[in-house]
């Protein structure tokens, strides 16, 4: 297991805890050093109790673990909210200064450090948190100098003098604790290394898929937390000849996205569960008008309102089975940050090959952690562009009907029809939400209902057949039990394996980035004595479906606090599953 | 584009089963001849309709067509116009469609100005579903499902498009083909959002907003001499709860649609074969 430092600082909302969090993960990851960060936050702009958490090593890291090495406290409320996870050898960061008195265990290292009068010294008080950065590069013997260059990035905009200043913060803060305490018993040392890393999160990573796969038109409704998707789209897609509009609501947004895409743009919208509720009015026509779209749902906790800035993976069933009427459509949900890159390049291929729906599903925990990864892990030139059956002008000829009308809905093999777009000469169509013959007219004559029905559904069968539909792999193949988890568990169960592995636990994991197609498990699962589906949400709608799938139970983790799963905990829940079996036998 | 487009060309072979005499037929005739006459060719024509009688003009027409979602084609068509500055975009609904459950659509399509025309087959009635109140039905008229009147006052839909900052609206009569078709020719050679509402009668549903009320009770504004230009004399036709007029009411001469404000240019549906060149400095600004 690596040697990993978990940090943190804490504090209301509208202190600015997000943009210091940021920053220090910068300079970590500056310095060679993985990084990955989580965030506890409320849904107000100011008030509220709010921390930004950095794991960091120089192993890869891809969880969260219950533990915290040093914490910057703005409030109390900030050491309350932590104790679970403070431990004897945990330093606290706090301004003796303020005028709430800070109540901290006695075991552990009380830092303080006058964050204010520091940086008034430094030129203002708002960069108090970065003294609290230099403290916590004392503390934690990182040089001070890593974070210069991510106060660069971040202030670089502001002018050479709000840079210089809050280098100059950094160093006060460093000094002070220099000076005025002897931590060497904390005995923390940070190493680091010649790597170069990038450092972002899911949706920021979506969103270089979308422009890495072309798309060029984006119409989205602001929601937690699928906002940053649209706000990193914003600025960058004009590059490329495309927009980003915010459309009046999540109705308006995923029809202007399918007209879009109807004009041949690739085209994206993304929401979050309320959002995709307003969105499933229109999942039928995209299906049945055979429009390539890219629908993405950032899972939030539910039902209604929920806890928005809450993690759960509730939405599977929704994007699975919701809209009335039967609807073709995929469901892809990646499994990490750096898949939420790939597949998104991936949904939209499908989109365009098959002519149908496909619901990128992520979840709040991938969308909001920043992780890093080499820059190798999003190379450029493994992006594939397929458009499928855009036709041009000259092959607009082949598929017209014997008074010379385009066939946008011919009934093919493969189930998938030619498409022609504005522009085509000879393509003009209609399509429609009715049901329709080959040529996009209404129609309600059986045969031909039937025809398009199963021409539709023909499209799954091909895509089945025609593409790659596996699983990630982890732990050992040949283990008697089996994990199974999708989306953004993937994670903290590979980091189980660790902590499963040191109790003399033995398991094969397995995470699902395709939730439909999906690969069959039935082979993997009977080969196993037991196996346990792993999600976030209370009624395990994963779990239902490998149920179907393999005609068997299955036994299920499910978590639905509305905060993501920790390594170690998943361990000890792993373990439990497995041991009432043994005590059942 | 060809010179040589007829209006016949924008006509598909599938009969309409309006009922006859309905105002859809004039109102689709007149809309098939603007297009014509102002240069466009199916090709490169896109037709999004709604839902309820006027929805299905997608299918008598002839171009690049979408009949959508009730109440959703001014999204829809919002998008294609966004993602292709190039093709002719043309909005056809009726009054639920765009008055009622697309209500909330209408008035931003309106503020967003983007180059587009916007054509309302407004019979006062719903007349697919047999019958039932619509948005601009008069507060007193009984349906089976209003047995004494909507009581609450129609919607004025050119005062909600006023008071959402519209840069061109219209009024046209089905039955006077001639400047109905001079109106929506206006309203698609306007550079902004062109909004014409058509009083298209239902012959079926509705007794009261009939051909001989509007024959007997419209006014032209070309008679009046107003000038569409006047935003003052605008406001007051369209607030005129007395006369009904017909022409058009309000056209701002310095519309700057959506296009021009945002720099939406490109034909979007042209990408290269893998990902942009620079795709790389995409992955660098993270570091």
């Amino acid at each position: 297991m690596a040697e990993d430092l978990n940090w943190a600082i804490g504090g209301e909302a509208g202190d600015g805890i997000d943009s210091t969090g940021k920053i220090f993960a910068q300079a970590l990851s500056r310095a060679g050093r993985h990084v990955f960060t989580s965030k506890d936050f409320a849904s107000r702009i100011r008030g509220g109790y709010t921390a930004y958490k950095i794991r960091t090593s120089v192993d890869e890291v891809q969880s969260v673990v219950d533990r915290l090495d040093i914490l910057v406290a703005l409030t109390q409320r900030t050491i309350d909210e932590n104790l679970d996870e403070l431990h004897e050898g945990s330093a606290i960061i706090y301004d003796g200064e303020r005028s709430w008195e800070a109540n901290i265990p006695e075991e552990m290292t009380a830092v303080d450090v006058p964050l204010k009068s520091l940086a008034e010294e430094a030129g203002g008080a708002i960069m108090r948190n970065v003294v609290a950065l230099g403290a916590a590069c004392e503390i934690t013997g990182f040089d001070v100098a890593y974070l210069d260059e991510s106060l660069e990035k971040r202030f670089g905009g502001k002018g050479s003098k709000i840079v210089e200043n809050n280098k100059a913060a950094a160093r006060l803060g460093q000094e002070y604790v220099q000076e005025n305490y002897d931590l060497s018993h904390l005995e923390y040392d940070l190493e680091t290394t010649d790597a170069d890393y990038v450092l972002l999160n899911g949706d920021e990573a979506i969103g270089m898929g979308a422009l890495a796969a072309g798309c060029r038109f984006y119409a989205g409704y602001p929601i937690t937390p699928a906002t940053n998707v649209m706000e990193y789209l914003t600025g960058r897609i004009e590059e490329y000849g495309g927009h980003v509009v915010q459309a009046e609501d999540e109705l308006s947004a995923i029809n202007m996205a399918l007209g879009a895409a109807r004009a041949g743009a690739r085209s994206m919208t993304a929401t979050s569960g309320p959002g995709i509720d307003l969105m499933a009015e229109t999942f039928g026509l995209v299906a049945t008008s055979e429009t390539p779209l890219v629908i993405v749902d950032v899972m939030r906790s539910g039902p209604s309102t929920g806890m928005p800035t809450k993690q759960e993976q509730g939405d599977l069933n929704m994007t699975l089975y919701g809209g009335h009427g039967e609807i073709p459509r995929f469901v892809v949900a990646p499994t990490t940050i750096s898949e939420c890159f790939w597949k998104t390049v991936e949904a939209f291929n499908y989109a365009e090959k098959y002519q149908t729906p496909v619901y990128l599903v992520a979840d709040l925990a991938l969308a909001v952690t920043e992780q890093t990864f080499p820059p190798e892990a999003f190379d450029m030139d493994d992006v594939e562009i397929d458009r499928g059956k855009l036709v041009d002008d000259d092959e607009v000829d082949e598929w017209l009907d014997s008074q010379g009308r385009f066939r946008a809905h011919a009934i093919t093999d493969d189930g998938v029809s030619p498409r022609a777009i504005p522009g085509t000469i000879d393509g003009a169509h209609m399509s429609t939400g009715l049901e329709h013959d080959e040529l996009g007219r209404r129609t309600e004559d059986q045969d031909e209902r039937v025809q398009q029905v199963d021409k539709r559904n023909r499209k799954v069968e091909t895509a089945k057949e025609r593409e790659e539909w596996d699983y990630r792999e982890f732990g050992n193949a040949d283990a008697d039990n089996l994990v199974v988890s999708w989306g953004s568990n993937e994670g903290a169960l590979v980091e189980a394996l660790d902590y499963l592995e040191e109790d003399g636990i033995d398991v094969r994991v397995i995470s699902v980035p395709y939730i439909f197609p999906r690969p069959d498990l039935t082979e993997e699962i009977e080969a196993s004595e037991e196996t346990i589906v792993v999600e976030c949400n209370a009624t395990g709608q994963f779990a239902d479906v490998i149920e179907h799938d393999a005609l068997t139970r299955v036994k299920r983790i499910n978590k639905y606090t509305g905060v993501r799963f920790k390594a170690d905990e998943l361990a000890a829940e792993i373990t439990e599953k497995l041991t009432e079996e043994v005590s059942a036998q | 584009m060809s010179s040589d487009v007829r209006f016949t060309d924008f006509k598909s072979d599938k009969q309409p089963t309006w009922c006859p005499g309905c105002g859809d037929f004039g109102t689709m005739n007149g809309m098939m001849k603007a297009l014509a006459e102002t240069g466009n060719d199916p090709d490169n024509t896109f037709v999004v309709a709604g839902i309820g009688c006027s929805g299905k003009i997608g299918t008598y027409m002839h171009s690049y067509a979408l009949h959508g979602v009730h109440g959703r084609a001014l999204p829809v068509g919002q998008g294609v116009k966004m993602s292709r500055p190039d093709v002719e975009v043309m909005v056809a609904g009726g009054d639920g469609d765009g008055y009622s459950i697309g209500a909330g659509h209408f008035v931003h399509a309106v503020r967003r100005n983007v180059d587009m025309s916007y054509v309302v087959m407004d019979n006062r009635i719903y007349g697919l579903t047999k019958g039932q109140a619509s948005p601009t039905s008069r507060s007193d008229f009984e349906t089976s499902t209003t047995p004494e009147g909507p009581k609450q006052p129609p919607v004025n839909p050119l005062a909600l498009a006023l008071a959402s900052g519209a840069t061109f609206i219209a009024q046209s009569f089905a039955s006077d083909a001639l400047r109905h078709q001079e109106i929506v020719e206006a309203a698609i050679e306007h550079d902004g959002f062109g909004f014409v509402n058509v009083f298209s009668p239902c012959v079926t549903f509705n007794d009261v907003d009939t051909y001989d009320y509007f024959r007997d009770t419209l006014v032209d504004l070309d008679e009046e001499g107003h000038d569409p230009n006047d935003y003052e004399a605008a406001k007051q036709v369209i607030l005129d709860g007395e006369k009904e007029y017909q022409g058009v009411m309000y056209q701002d001469e310095n519309s700057v649609p959506y296009h021009e404000q945002h720099g939406v240019t490109e034909d979007m549906s042209e990408i290269p074969d893998g990902a942009p060149e620079d795709a790389m400095d995409l992955v660098r600004e993270f570091y």
